[in-house]
């Protein structure tokens, strides 16, 4: 049980604490000086989530918080592939912070009813925070949405590029039975990836963008392909795409992309192992 | 159960402000859940405002420093609880009256609808009450505050945000 329980615990905690840090990346670089402001307070609002989350270990196991977030060695980390992916351009942060924030809510809206009662509080705490998120992620899309084709066909390709690697931040848990059976997580990651695909996509057809093609992770090829208008580089980016599935955060499997976020989020704890922050 | 030396403690907490807004307490703000006294030993349990505020170290700090120094107290434990889960509700109306005279405009009064992912009700600017104001930000300097602009007066302002 209590395995289990850290098992799920640092795959939140992870998330919040990767996407967290490539928010806040835009620290100074956003396009507009609000989103500089918005950005930078939502990688503050994810990185503190993540705080409590390890405080929620350390109860469990004895793990010092600082050491949990910056004292593992890459595989070590369970967040999912979506979130260490580097900030790219606007729209695929929007749209990146829209799919992320969106299957947030849906797992801590399950997480409201987890039997283990710390985590089950701070679900509802979080959500409460995290509704801010939403307001925000929400209303860039669909401003941007509704304005003219190059926003609409960014944001299209965008969600080309996240979509399935935003399906893949419900893959099964390591100890996923027990996490289920224990009633840690009330309902299993597949049942929760099944809710989120029906909201977002619900959501698309609302904010007037192609939703259908995005429904599986086979498929996200063959959309990227067909976005890119051009036979031979659709293959290249087919290829691509096929190494880059996003598959396997979960189980400590990371692109290349993680091992720079790592080295420079951990490079001061490195140094100074046993410094106070 | 000292009932004397927890009134003691709870008037010491009132003299605890929260770092980032110096006008208003944390017992004005409804961050103090509880106070239990029992011979020389007191226990504080805390609520924190926003799970990520970089304060909380410092609140709880500056609570073990002024329970501390009230007399009769030996120990003190301060706690940190998610449940419930803090509030903009839980300030006090002295609270709300003092956010509006520091300059921050207090937040929407009841309680929030989760699902309600509608822009927030329009905040009534801090400065000159006027109601002609406008969202520029849904976040600001700090986790709890979003930014607007008042037409009326010109200025923008800060409002405390509402949970």
């Amino acid at each position: 049980m209590r395995e289990a329980l850290v098992s799920l615990v640092t795959a939140l905690a992870d998330d919040e604490l990767i996407i967290g840090h490539r928010h806040s990346e835009w620290t100074g670089f956003a396009p507009h000086i609000e989103e500089d402001v918005a950005f930078s307070s939502i990688a503050q609002d994810e990185i503190g989530h993540a705080a409590a989350y390890y405080s929620l270990i350390a109860e469990a196991t004895g793990a010092s918080p600082d050491r949990m977030a910056l004292g593992r060695q890459p595989d070590d980390y369970r967040h999912a592939v979506l979130c260490e992916r580097p900030n790219g351009d606007w729209s695929y942060s929007l749209v990146r912070h829209w799919l992320y924030d969106t299957a947030d809510d849906v797992r801590l809206e399950a997480l409201q009813e987890s039997a283990d009662a710390g985590l089950a509080a701070l679900a509802v705490k979080m959500r409460r925070e995290e509704r801010y998120h939403l307001l925000h992620a929400n209303a860039w899309i669909k401003r941007v949405a509704e304005g003219p084709i190059e926003g609409r066909t960014r944001l299209i390709d965008a969600l080309g590029k996240c979509y399935p690697e935003a399906l893949a931040l419900f893959d099964s848990l390591e100890l996923e039975d027990s996490i289920v059976d224990n009633d840690l997580l009330p309902c299993s990651s597949s049942e929760l990836r099944a809710r989120f695909a029906q909201r977002a996509t619900s959501e698309l057809d609302d904010f007037g963008l192609p939703a259908d093609i995005h429904r599986d992770l086979d498929n996200s090829a063959e959309f990227l392909a067909s976005s890119s208008g051009d036979l031979i580089a659709s293959e290249q980016e087919a290829l691509t795409t096929s190494s880059r599935s996003g598959i396997g955060g979960r189980a400590g499997k990371h692109s290349d992309d993680f091992k720079p976020l790592w080295d420079e989020m951990t490079s001061t704890h490195r140094l100074h192992p046993d410094a106070h922050w | 159960m000292s009932a004397t030396l927890a009134d003691a403690v709870w008037t010491a907490l009132g003299d605890v402000m929260d770092p980032e807004i110096p006008a208003v307490s944390i017992t004005e703000m409804g961050m103090v859940l509880d106070v239990a006294a029992e011979d020389k030993d007191v226990w504080v349990t805390i609520l924190p405002t926003f799970t990520g505020c970089p304060a909380i170290d410092v609140i709880m700090h500056d609570v073990e420093q002024a329970v501390a120094g009230v007399e009769g107290v030996e120990t003190v434990r301060v706690k940190l609880v998610y449940d419930p889960p803090w509030s903009t509700e839980r300030i006090s109306s002295e609270g709300r009256t003092k956010l509006q005279q520091s300059g921050l405009a207090p937040p929407a009064a009841g309680p929030v609808l989760i699902t309600d992912i509608r822009l927030p009700a329009v905040a009534v600017c801090p400065f000159c009450g006027g109601r002609d104001t406008a969202n520029e930000n849904l976040f600001g300097p700090t986790p709890c505050r979003a930014i607007y602009y008042c037409r009326s007066c010109r200025n923008p302002f800060e409002q405390f945000k509402q949970v």
